[in-house]
């Protein structure tokens, strides 16, 4: 069987196909790019710069609004599903039943946004008139509205969809950490809490902050659950998809989309860049460590 | 998770059972939304979506696949996570916008059709793409193509790399490597990506609406559609369907392929 290191340009070729993949996947965010940029909008003959289109995307209160709702959304849903991850992500290291505790953990990931969004929506909806009927039981209207769609109801739909991966990015990053630094500590009389946050934390802190930024990215990306749940506010994503129905693809629209990319690909590509820059220090170290001559 | 999760898609089908009323829904036990769904367009509509998210599994599975493989043989094993970290970039952008962005992308006056003009590929613009079935397949396969990237190499990484060493020593060809050790070892992780494609291309309702035009439907709009007609029996008839669809693909996968293994590096 010919070896691709020694068939180079097999190599090299398999390279191109993989990055030409990838471009592709990317390739319709970009033109949507292009086109912001475009006095003239799409389709026209004639191609002027301007960056008029994100003057007026800025200039829309609407616009501001929603973006505030969805940042409000999405720094609870930080609060409360990354220590969320985090203890799942530790329970699963210590846990006799692994398999049932990644597998309840991934499950959300199959089920496709539209089930689970109607699936939660009915389900609040009935918690709500169960929870009024009580209230009517006692003669009291202390349980009414507890279950209204609102930031409650979207918060629990934004919280199972992003724990997954919440949790993934953290195990993958507690895999490095080694427990016997903890045990280490606790005999060295150390609280539960203190070898946690003086010990274990500095190790993950990249972990917890890549899952930060994950679920920010998320939380802002994701439509389809939170606009069945949100109840009667706008968020930055269902004022999008409304303005896109609606008028179609106004300049506006390629505005809003490009400039909600910039950041998302930003961020991710933030997190990708400082990932490789730390692997590759930890790489030197381990060689330094191997071999501290410098022979090879 | 349990409450706000297992726990609502559990009572999907307890719901879907229910008697519909004028705004909301009454306890009772009636086949009706089922029938509704069984004896109308929705059910042909059902299963044109599932046959093109079959193909889109395919498609996927034939451009994707390589990749994991060719990460996972190829690259240096310190690299490899770097290679994969890649195609996380895609999921940054918004699916929403993924979608939309196909629009001026494939249609009548898009880039790809100029291109194709400017070459001298076409003389007219093609207008079989958009608004069509092959405009949700195109849709559904780049949505969801990592998603194969990912699982394979997963399921390729639990796959000690001196197997494939001993198959070159051996001096078995390309083909035979691959259809006799790469796919009965990575079927686990094959299984799930494929799994994952066909349920989503199933279930999410903005592939249709946005790319497939008039007609086009599946099982995630048919959901959304009851509720907006607060049909709320059929769309939990709708989503039982599914789900049970989701579990029983799930279980057959486990039973031939044994899909534990797959979470065998996360262990």
């Amino acid at each position: 069987m010919q070896d691709d290191y020694s068939s180079l340009w097999g190599y090299r070729l398999k390279w191109l196909y993989t990055l030409l993949v990838v471009f592709t996947l990317m390739a319709p965010v970009f033109y949507v790019m292009y086109i912001s940029f475009n006095e003239n909008g799409f389709g026209a003959r004639d191609y002027v710069f301007t960056l008029d289109w994100y003057v007026v995307i800025f200039s829309d209160l609407l616009l501001l609004e929603s973006f505030l709702n969805t940042l409000v959304l999405a720094t609870i849903t930080v609060v409360v599903v990354v220590p969320m991850g985090l203890v799942a992500a530790k329970h699963y290291k210590i846990t006799r039943y692994p398999l049932a505790v990644v597998s309840l953990m991934l499950s959300p990931l199959f089920v496709p946004a539209d089930i689970l969004g109607s699936a939660l929506l009915v389900f609040f909806k009935n918690l709500n008139k169960t929870f009024t009927l009580l209230g009517e039981s006692f003669s009291v209207n202390w349980f009414d509205n507890w279950f209204d769609l609102g930031y409650f109801s979207a918060i629990v739909g934004l919280i199972i969809y992003t724990l997954p991966y919440v949790f993934v990015v953290i195990l993958i990053t507690m895999a490095r950490y080694k427990d016997q630094q903890t045990e280490a500590a606790r005999s060295c009389g150390a609280t539960a809490w203190q070898a946690f946050w003086h010990v274990e934390f500095p190790q993950i802190r990249a972990g917890i902050f890549s899952a930060c930024s994950f679920t920010i990215i998320l939380t802002f990306n994701e439509y389809t659950r939170t606009s069945l749940l949100k109840g009667g506010y706008d968020t930055f994503t269902s004022v999008l998809v409304s303005q896109m129905l609606n008028e179609g693809m106004s300049e506006q629209s390629y505005a809003m989309s490009a400039m909600v990319s910039y950041i998302a690909i930003a961020i991710i590509g933030s997190i990708i860049l400082l990932t490789l820059v730390r692997s590759e220090r930890l790489e030197q170290v381990a060689r330094a460590k191997a071999d501290p001559m410098g022979a090879t | 998770m349990c409450l706000f999760f297992a726990l609502p898609l559990a009572l999907t089908y307890v719901w879907s059972f229910f008697e519909r009323t004028m705004f909301w829904m009454k306890p009772g036990f009636t086949l009706f939304s089922y029938h509704n769904f069984f004896t109308s367009a929705r059910l042909e509509n059902f299963l044109a979506s599932m046959g093109h998210s079959s193909i889109s599994v395919i498609v996927a599975f034939i451009f994707g696949f390589p990749i994991a493989v060719f990460i996972r043989r190829r690259i240096p094993q310190v690299a490899q996570h770097r290679v994969i970290l890649l195609f996380i970039l895609p999921f940054a952008v918004s699916e929403i916008i993924r979608i939309f962005a196909l629009r001026p992308f494939l249609q009548r006056n898009g880039l790809v059709n100029n291109i194709l003009l400017e070459l001298g590929v076409i003389s007219e613009p093609i207008t079989a793409i958009l608004y069509t079935p092959m405009g949700v397949i195109i849709g559904e396969v780049l949505s969801f193509l990592p998603f194969i990237v990912f699982a394979g190499f997963l399921a390729m990484e639990a796959v000690p790399k001196y197997v494939f060493e001993i198959c070159e020593d051996l001096g078995a060809s390309q083909y035979r490597v691959f259809v006799d050790v790469i796919l009965p070892l990575a079927a686990p992780g094959i299984f799930a990506g494929s799994v994952f494609i066909f349920v989503n291309g199933l279930g999410v309702a903005l592939l249709p609406n946005i790319l497939g035009g008039p007609g086009a439907v599946n099982a995630g709009l048919i959901a959304t559609q009851a509720i907006t007609a607060l049909d709320f029996p059929l769309a939990m008839a709708v989503n039982a369907i599914m789900m049970t669809t989701l579990l029983g693909l799930l279980y057959i996968g486990h039973k031939l392929f044994d899909l534990t293994k797959i979470l065998s590096p996360m262990s």
